[in-house]
C-alpha cells in the first residue's frame, strides 16, 4: 500500500524537478525542494513498470508513441498507460545538450528537439496566456506539460509537507484485525504473578511517607493566609510612643542640599572658564573640585549623571561604615571668643605714637639704657660707638669710640654717679660721662682712678680678669677672658654684674666698683646663662639659662628658686618693681609671666611675636611692660600688680608698636622705658631709636 | 619592677573605654554570625561604629560601642539569620543528593524574616521615620530607575516595587499638596515636601539609562534597599491611612499599562474617597476573600468609568472635603499656585516629574497618549509644555513653555511671565531653591529679578525696571508688561502715573547708590594703598588685634578657621563676581563688534 503511495507521489516530480529549471515564473510558486536523486530513483522504478507493460504491447504501440513526440495532446489519465517517449535511455542529458536532435526512432531517424522559444516569446505567452504559470517544460521527454488543478493542490500539499490527497487521514483510529473474543488459548501461557494481586510496597512507603508528612504539618495544601504586608505601624497616636532605653540615637548628617551651581542651567557666572578647569589638575586630588558645573540650554540635553549609582552606594558606605560622632556646630561669632577686656583709654597713659628719633648710629643700635634721672639716653651700636643723647631733643651730647662692636650699656642706677657701663668685646669699660656737679665729678674721678694694677689679686683671677686703667677714655676698663654679652648695674650701684655666655663655670662674674673686687658666683649653673637680673628691692639675682630661672639669695649664697620657664630658649628677663613678679622673653617669640609667690611654672603665656624676643621691660612706677622682637615689632601691656595677694595680675595687651624696619633679619633689638614717663624707646636694626609717647 | 601604667588587678572588671568599646571582629565574635550577616544585622539595625575618646586597641580599627553590639544580639533577626544559614545548608545538602522533590520541598517552605518590628524599634513614632526619610526615598527612587540585571541580583520584582513605592509616595506628597521646592540639577530633580513639619528631600535621577560601573557591591546597596523599600511601605500606609485612603492602593491595570501610574493612582484616590463618600464600607469583613478581589476589581474598573475628561470636578470635590481639615498657610499657598491652569505635556517633556509636579501645586495636567484625560485639542488648555527647537502647529488660545518654567513658578511662588522660556529660546538660569543668597553674599541676576517679581505681586506694584544690564532690563520689561495683562481689570492710567513717578525716584536713587558705592570703592582702594605703604610687611591682618594674645590657644584656632572659613566665602564670591564680570565685558565687546559690523 504504501509502496502504491509512493508511486503515486513521485509520479509526476521528475517531470517537475526537470522542468523547474526552464521555468522561471514556476519556480518562485514551488520551489524544489525534492530530491533529485530520488526522484531519479522513483523515476526508475516507475520506468521499469512501464516497461514491463511496453514490452507486452510495444509492437502495436510503437508507432504511436514515436507519433505523440510531435503533438502531445494526450490527457492527464492516459498517460500512466502511455510509454515514455524518450529513446535516449537513462542517459545524462547534457550528453545532448549541444545537439539538434535527442534520441531516436525506431527506424534510427533521429527525433529533433523541438524549438526551444527564446524569453522574450515566453515572456509574451506567458504574458497572453492565463495560464501559462501551470505549463511545465519536460526536458527529458522534451515536451511541456501543463498541470490540472488537481495536481497543483497536490503539489500544494506535498511543499507543505502533508499528504498529497486531503481525503488521507494519517491519524485514522487503529483498527485491530485481530480478533480476540472466540480465541481459544492464550498468546501467552505464563501464569498470573503475585504481583498483580498484592498492593505495593513502595507505594506504600510513599504514602506513609506523604502520610506522616501531612500529620508533621511539612506539607501544607491551603496555602497560608497571607497577612498584610503592611500595617498601621506607629498607631493613629503618634505621640505615645516607648522610648527605647537604647544609646542616643545620632541621625545621619543629611546630605549637602545643592546650590546654584549644581543646576543644570546655571547662570554663566557659575560655570568655570577652561583655564580653571585645566588648573584644578594641578591641584591634590583631595582639594580639586568634585564636581564642575556645565550648563544644558534645554531640559531634553540633560544627559544621565554617570555617577548616580556611585553617589549613592558611597551613601550606603558612609551610612553602615563611618563613625557617627555628635558634633556640635554653633555658629560663633569671632568676637565672642576675644576675652573681655578693659577698655584701653582707661588703661591710659601709655606709649603709643612715635614721637623722637635718634639718629645718628651707622650700624644696629645693640643697647640702650636710660639715665635713673630719665634727662639722658646712651646707646651701644654696632659701629662701635657709645652715644648719649638728650632724651627731650634728640641732640647727640657724646661719642666714645669703642672700636669693638658695642654689645650693651647700662647707666648706674645711683642719680649721683652719672657713670655708665659699657660692654664690648671681652672688655667691659665704665665710663665716666661728665655729668653732675663738680663735687660728684671729683668723686666719680677718685672713684675711677687706679693707680697701679691690682697685681695683689690672687693669680688664679688675674687669669680671666684684670683690672685696667684706660687712657683713652680716662675710665676703668675690665678685661675678661671671653666675650661679655650683657652689664647689669645692683640697685646699690656698687656692685655690677656681667655676663659671659662662655665662660663656663665663670660665666657670670660680680664685680665691686669700690673695692675693686671681683667675685665669681659660686653655683652651678645648669645650662647655658643668658641673661641676668638684680631684684630691685632685695638682694636676689636672677640667672636666666636657656631652660630656667635661677633664682639666689646672694645673703645666704643659695639657690631660693626655679622657674621653669617652658621654653626651648629664653633669652632676655625683667624684673617687676615690686620684686614678685618676673617676665622672660624667648627666642620662640613667646613671653612668660611668673608670678613667683604664686608658682614655679608661669602665669601667663603670651604668645605675641613671630620672631626671638630680643628684649623684655618693665616700667618702674606705671604698670607697663614691653617686648621687642626681630620681627620689628615691639608690643606694650598693661601688668598691674595688685597689693592683694588674693588678686591676680591683671595683663592686657595694649599697642603694637611698629615702626622699625627689619635689616639683616633683625628688627628691634633693645627696649626700655622711661624712669619717669610713660614713654618707651625702642633700639633697631635700622641704627634708629625711636622714642614712643603717650 | 613598677606597675604597668594601666594595671587592673586580676578579677575586677574592665572600665572606661576599654569595656565601653569593642571593635568590629570582636563584635563579630561576640554576635556569632559572618561578617556579610553582621553587615547586615548592622545596616538593618542601624547600628554604626563609634568614635570612642580612646581607641584602646590602636588607631586602625572600627569600634562600635558595647551596648550597640548587645542590642544586636538580643533582636530575634540575628536567630532568624542563623535559622536561615541553617536552612540553605538544607537545601544544598539535598540538592547534592540529588533529592530535588526534598530540594522542592524545603525551597517551598524556606524561612523569611520580617523587618517591621526592627522599624518600630528604630523609629520609634512616624515623625522619627519621617525625619530619616531622605536616604530611602533617594535610593528607591534610583532604583526604579535601574534596570533588572540578573547578575548583580536585581531582581525585576523589586525594581517594580521601587516604581510603586515611588509612584505611592509622589501621588500622597501630590494629592496633599506637601511639596515645596523643586530643583533640577545634573544629578538629578531634588525635591523638597513637608510632611508634618518635617522636610524631606530627596534625588530622583533623570530618566535616563543610569550607567553602572563594577567598583559596586550591589549586596551591600540592596540590603540598605530591603530595608528601605519596608520603611517606606509602612511611612507610605500611614500617610494614606491619615487621609483615609486604602493601601496598598489598587490602580487602573489598563493605566498601569500604559505607565501612567501617577495619573492611576490620583484616579485611584478620587474613587476611594467618592467610594467613601457614597457607601462606607464597600468591602465588609464579612465577605470572602473572592468577593473581596471581585470589589477590588470592581474598584478598579470603577475608576475606568469615572469621567475622564474632568479630572477637576473631581478634584474639587475632594479639595471642599479637605479643606476641613486644617492647612498651614504654605499649603493652602502652594494648593493656588496653578489654580484654574490646564496644562498639557507634549511627547518629549519628561512626563513623570511634572504630573508629579503640577498636580501638587493645583493645576490640571494631560499628556500625549493614550489614557491621557483630555487631549491637546482641548480649548480650555491654558499652558502647554514642550522641549523642541520649534513648535510646529500653535494654539492661539494658550501658551508654550520650557519645562523650566514650572519648576521656576513652583520655586518662586508665582505665576512667572513665559517670555523668557517660550520655544526654542535659552532659558534663563535655573537657580537653586535651597541656597539663601544673602547669607552666601552673592545675588545671581535673576534672582533678584524674582525678588522684585514677588515683591510686585504682593504689593500689586509694577516692577521698577533695575540696573543698567540689559538682559535683565529686557526680561523686566517684558514683566511689567505681563503684568499688565494680568492686571488689566485695575485702572492703569492713575497707577500709571504713579509708576512714573516711583520709577523716578528709583532712578535717582539707583544713580545715587551707584555713586556712592563707587566713591566708597574709591576710598577703601585707597585706604588699602595707604596701609600697604606705611605697613610694607603685615603677614597676618589677625595680629593685628592685641586682644588675640589673650585667647587661649584653642579659642585662637578657632578663631583662625572661622577666619579662614570666611575667607573662603569671600573669595568665592569674588570669583563669581570676577566672572560675571568677565562674562559682560565679553558680551559687551561682542555688541559693539556687531554693531561695527552693522556699520
Amino acid at each position: 500500500m504504501s509502496v502504491n503511495k509512493l508511486r503515486l507521489i513521485s509520479r509526476k516530480s521528475p517531470r517537475l524537478t526537470t522542468s523547474s529549471l526552464t521555468m522561471g515564473h514556476q519556480e518562485s510558486q514551488n520551489p524544489d525542494n525534492t530530491n533529485p536523486l530520488e526522484t531519479r530513483d522513483e523515476d526508475f522504478i516507475e520506468r521499469g513498470d512501464s516497461d514491463v507493460l511496453a514490452n507486452n504491447d510495444d509492437q502495436d504501440e510503437h508507432s504511436e508513441s514515436s507519433q505523440s513526440h510531435q503533438g502531445v495532446d494526450e490527457s492527464d489519465s492516459s498517460e500512466d498507460e502511455v510509454a515514455p517517449r524518450n529513446t535516449i535511455g537513462d542517459v545524462p542529458l547534457e550528453w545532448y545538450k549541444d545537439e539538434t536532435h535527442i534520441g531516436y526512432d525506431i527506424a534510427g531517424r533521429k527525433i529533433t528537439k523541438k524549438e526551444r522559444r527564446d524569453k522574450l516569446d515566453s515572456f509574451l505567452a506567458s504574458a497572453d496566456d492565463s495560464k501559462s504559470w501551470r505549463k511545465i517544460y519536460d526536458e527529458y521527454n522534451d515536451e511541456e506539460v501543463e498541470l490540472t488543478k488537481e495536481e497543483i493542490k497536490h503539489i500544494r500539499r506535498l511543499l507543505k509537507g502533508k499528504a498529497p490527497h486531503a481525503e488521507f487521514d494519517p491519524y485514522a483510529p487503529y483498527v485491530d484485525w485481530f480478533k480476540w473474543d472466540d480465541a481459544k488459548h492464550p498468546l501467552s501461557n505464563a501464569p498470573e504473578p503475585k504481583r498483580r494481586f498484592i498492593p505495593s510496597k513502595w507505594e506504600s512507603k510513599k504514602v506513609v511517607e506523604y502520610v506522616r508528612a501531612i500529620r508533621k504539618g511539612l506539607i501544607k495544601f491551603d496555602k497560608p493566609k497571607e497577612e498584610p504586608r503592611f500595617y498601621s505601624l506607629w498607631g493613629d497616636d503618634s505621640s505615645s510612643a516607648d522610648r527605647t532605653k537604647h544609646l542616643a540615637y545620632i541621625p545621619p548628617p543629611k546630605p549637602k542640599l545643592p546650590g546654584h551651581e549644581e543646576s543644570y542651567n546655571p547662570s554663566l557666572e557659575y560655570i568655570p572658564t577652561q583655564e580653571e578647569i585645566n588648573s584644578y589638575q594641578l591641584m591634590y586630588e583631595e582639594d580639586r573640585p568634585k564636581f564642575i558645573p556645565k550648563r544644558f540650554t534645554s531640559f531634553r540635553s540633560i544627559p544621565a549623571y554617570e555617577n548616580a549609582v556611585k553617589d549613592s552606594f558611597e551613601r550606603c558606605l558612609d551610612l553602615y561604615l563611618c563613625p557617627r560622632v555628635r558634633k556640635k556646630r554653633i555658629n560663633i561669632d569671632p568676637e565672642s571668643l576675644k576675652p573681655k577686656l578693659p577698655n584701653k583709654k582707661d588703661l591710659r597713659p601709655y606709649p603709643f605714637a612715635c614721637y623722637l628719633e635718634y639718629k645718628g648710629h651707622e650700624g644696629a643700635v645693640l643697647s640702650i639704657s636710660v639715665e635713673p634721672s630719665g634727662q639722658w639716653i646712651a646707646s651701644g651700636s654696632n659701629d662701635g660707638t657709645v652715644r648719649i643723647w638728650e632724651v627731650e631733643t634728640g641732640r647727640c651730647i657724646r661719642v666714645w669710640e669703642i672700636g669693638e662692636a658695642v654689645q650693651h650699656v647700662a647707666w648706674n642706677p645711683l642719680p649721683a654717679r652719672p657713670i655708665l657701663a659699657v660692654s664690648a668685646g671681652a672688655d667691659v669699660f665704665i665710663l665716666n660721662t661728665g655729668f653732675g656737679n663738680v663735687e660728684e665729678q671729683k668723686e666719680i674721678r677718685k672713684l675711677l682712678h687706679i693707680g697701679t694694677p691690682a697685681s695683689d689679686d690672687s693669680d688664679d683671677m688675674s687669669s680671666y680678669l684684670s683690672w685696667l686703667q684706660d687712657e683713652k677714655h680716662d675710665c676703668i676698663r675690665l678685661r675678661h677672658y671671653r666675650t661679655v654679652s650683657s652689664v647689669v648695674w645692683h640697685r646699690k650701684g656698687d656692685y655690677l654684674s656681667t655676663l659671659m655666655p662662655a665662660g663656663e663655670s665663670r660665666a657670670v662674674l660680680v664685680h665691686q666698683l669700690s673695692k675693686r673686687l671681683t667675685q665669681r658666683l659660686p653655683f652651678k649653673l645648669h645650662g647655658l646663662p643668658v641673661s641676668l637680673a638684680f631684684h630691685p628691692t632685695r638682694s636676689i639675682f636672677f640667672v636666666v639659662t636657656k631652660k630656667n630661672v635661677r633664682v639666689y639669695d646672694m645673703l645666704k649664697q643659695k639657690l631660693i628658686k626655679k622657674l621653669e620657664t617652658q621654653l626651648r630658649e629664653a633669652s632676655s628677663i625683667a624684673v617687676h618693681p615690686a620684686g614678685d613678679n618676673v617676665i622672660v622673653g624667648s627666642r620662640e617669640g613667646k613671653l612668660r609671666w611668673f608670678d613667683m609667690d604664686l608658682s614655679s611654672k608661669p602665669y601667663q603665656n603670651l604668645d605675641c611675636h613671630g620672631k626671638d624676643i630680643t628684649n623684655v621691660a618693665f616700667h618702674r612706677s606705671y604698670p607697663l611692660f614691653a617686648s621687642c622682637s626681630d620681627d620689628g615689632t615691639a608690643y606694650v601691656f598693661h601688668g598691674m600688680v595688685y597689693a592683694d595677694l588674693n588678686e591676680n595680675p591683671r595683663i592686657v595687651p595694649l599697642e603694637i608698636l611698629r615702626g622699625h624696619t627689619v635689616t639683616d633679619g633683625r628688627g628691634v633689638l633693645d627696649c626700655t622705658f622711661h624712669p619717669r614717663q610713660p614713654w618707651l624707646f625702642t633700639a633697631g636694626a635700622d641704627s634708629t631709636i625711636k622714642l614712643y609717647c603717650h | 619592677m613598677g606597675k604597668p601604667k594601666h594595671y587592673r588587678p586580676p578579677g575586677k572588671k574592665k572600665e572606661g573605654n576599654a569595656a565601653r568599646y569593642v571593635t568590629r571582629s570582636q563584635a563579630i565574635k561576640i554576635l556569632q554570625v559572618s561578617l556579610s550577616d553582621f553587615r547586615k544585622l548592622c545596616i538593618h539595625k542601624g547600628v554604626f561604629p563609634r568614635e570612642p575618646k580612646k581607641k584602646v586597641k590602636g588607631n586602625h580599627h572600627t569600634y562600635y560601642h558595647l551596648k550597640d553590639v548587645m542590642y544586636i544580639l538580643h533582636d530575634p533577626l540575628l536567630e532568624k539569620f542563623r535559622e536561615i544559614r541553617a536552612y540553605k545548608k538544607k537545601i544544598k545538602k539535598a540538592k547534592a543528593k540529588k533529592n530535588d522533590e526534598l530540594a522542592k520541598l524545603l525551597t517551598s517552605r524556606a524561612p523569611s524574616y520580617k523587618l517591621d518590628m526592627v522599624i518600630r524599634d528604630r523609629y520609634p513614632t512616624f515623625i522619627d521615620a519621617l525625619r530619616d526619610l531622605d536616604d530611602p526615598l533617594t535610593m528607591v527612587h534610583l532604583f526604579a530607575m535601574l534596570p533588572a540585571i540578573d547578575r548583580l541580583k536585581i531582581e525585576v520584582k523589586c525594581i517594580h516595587n521601587c516604581r510603586r513605592l515611588c509612584h505611592e509616595w509622589q501621588a500622597y506628597i501630590s494629592r496633599a499638596h506637601k511639596l515645596r521646592k523643586v530643583f533640577v540639577a545634573v544629578k538629578g530633580i531634588y525635591y523638597q515636601a513637608e510632611v508634618d513639619g518635617q522636610k524631606i528631600t530627596w534625588l530622583a535621577p533623570h530618566a535616563r539609562q543610569q550607567v553602572l560601573t563594577d567598583d559596586i557591591d550591589f549586596n551591600v546597596m540592596l540590603t540598605f534597599l530591603e530595608f528601605y523599600e519596608t520603611l517606606l511601605g509602612f511611612v507610605n500606609f500611614q500617610l494614606y491611612h491619615s487621609i483615609n485612603v486604602k493601601y496598598p492602593p489598587i490602580l487602573d491595570p489598563r493605566l498601569e499599562a500604559l505607565a501612567a501610574d501617577l495619573y492611576a493612582l490620583s484616579r485611584y484616590f478620587d474613587a476611594n474617597y467618592r467610594a467613601s463618600v457614597q457607601e462606607p464600607q464597600v468591602a465588609g469583613s464579612s465577605k470572602s476573600e473572592q468577593e473581596q478581589e471581585e470589589s477590588n476589581l470592581r474598584l478598579a474598573q470603577l475608576q475606568h468609568q469615572l469621567p475622564a475628561n474632568e479630572p477637576g470636578a473631581l478634584m474639587h470635590l475632594v479639595q471642599d472635603a479637605s479643606s476641613e481639615v486644617e492647612e498651614d498657610a504654605a499649603t493652602r499657598d502652594c494648593k493656588n499656585l496653578f489654580r484654574n491652569k490646564k496644562f498639557f505635556l507634549s511627547r518629549e517633556v519628561p512626563r513623570e516629574s511634572l504630573l508629579f509636579v503640577i498636580p501638587a501645586f493645583g493645576g490640571i495636567v494631560s499628556w500625549e497618549g493614550d489614557g491621557a484625560p483630555f487631549s491637546e485639542a482641548d480649548d480650555s488648555i491654558t499652558h502647554q509644555i514642550v522641549d523642541r527647537p520649534t513648535q510646529g502647529h500653535v494654539y492661539l488660545s494658550r501658551e508654550y513653555v520650557q519645562p523650566q518654567w514650572v519648576y521656576d513658578c513652583v520655586n518662586a511662588r508665582i505665576i512667572l511671565p513665559t517670555e523668557p522660556y517660550t520655544v526654542g529660546r535659552d532659558p534663563p538660569p535655573h537657580l537653586s531653591p535651597f541656597v539663601d543668597d544673602e547669607a552666601e553674599g552673592y545675588v545671581p541676576d535673576y534672582a533678584k529679578t524674582i525678588k522684585q517679581l514677588q515683591a510686585a505681586v504682593k504689593s500689586d506694584i509694577k516692577p521698577l525696571p533695575g540696573t543698567g544690564n540689559d538682559d535683565l532690563d529686557s526680561s523686566q520689561n517684558m514683566l511689567a508688561e505681563g503684568f499688565i495683562n494680568r492686571t488689566e481689570a485695575m485702572e492703569a492710567a492713575e497707577k500709571k502715573r504713579q509708576m512714573m513717578l516711583l520709577e523716578k525716584q528709583y532712578h535717582d536713587e539707583l544713580k545715587m547708590e551707584l555713586q556712592g558705592v563707587s566713591r566708597e570703592n574709591k576710598q577703601n582702594s585707597e585706604n588699602t594703598e595707604s596701609e600697604e605703604q606705611s605697613l610694607p610687611d603685615v603677614e597676618e591682618p589677625i595680629a593685628e588685634d592685641p586682644s588675640r594674645l589673650m585667647m587661649s590657644r584653642r579659642k585662637r584656632g578657632l578663631a583662625k578657621a572661622i577666619e579662614i572659613g570666611k575667607q573662603r566665602k569671600k573669595d568665592h564670591v569674588e570669583k563669581l563676581k570676577e566672572r560675571k564680570r568677565n562674562i559682560e565685558a565679553a558680551q559687551k565687546s561682542e555688541k559693539k563688534h556687531k554693531k561695527a559690523q552693522l556699520s
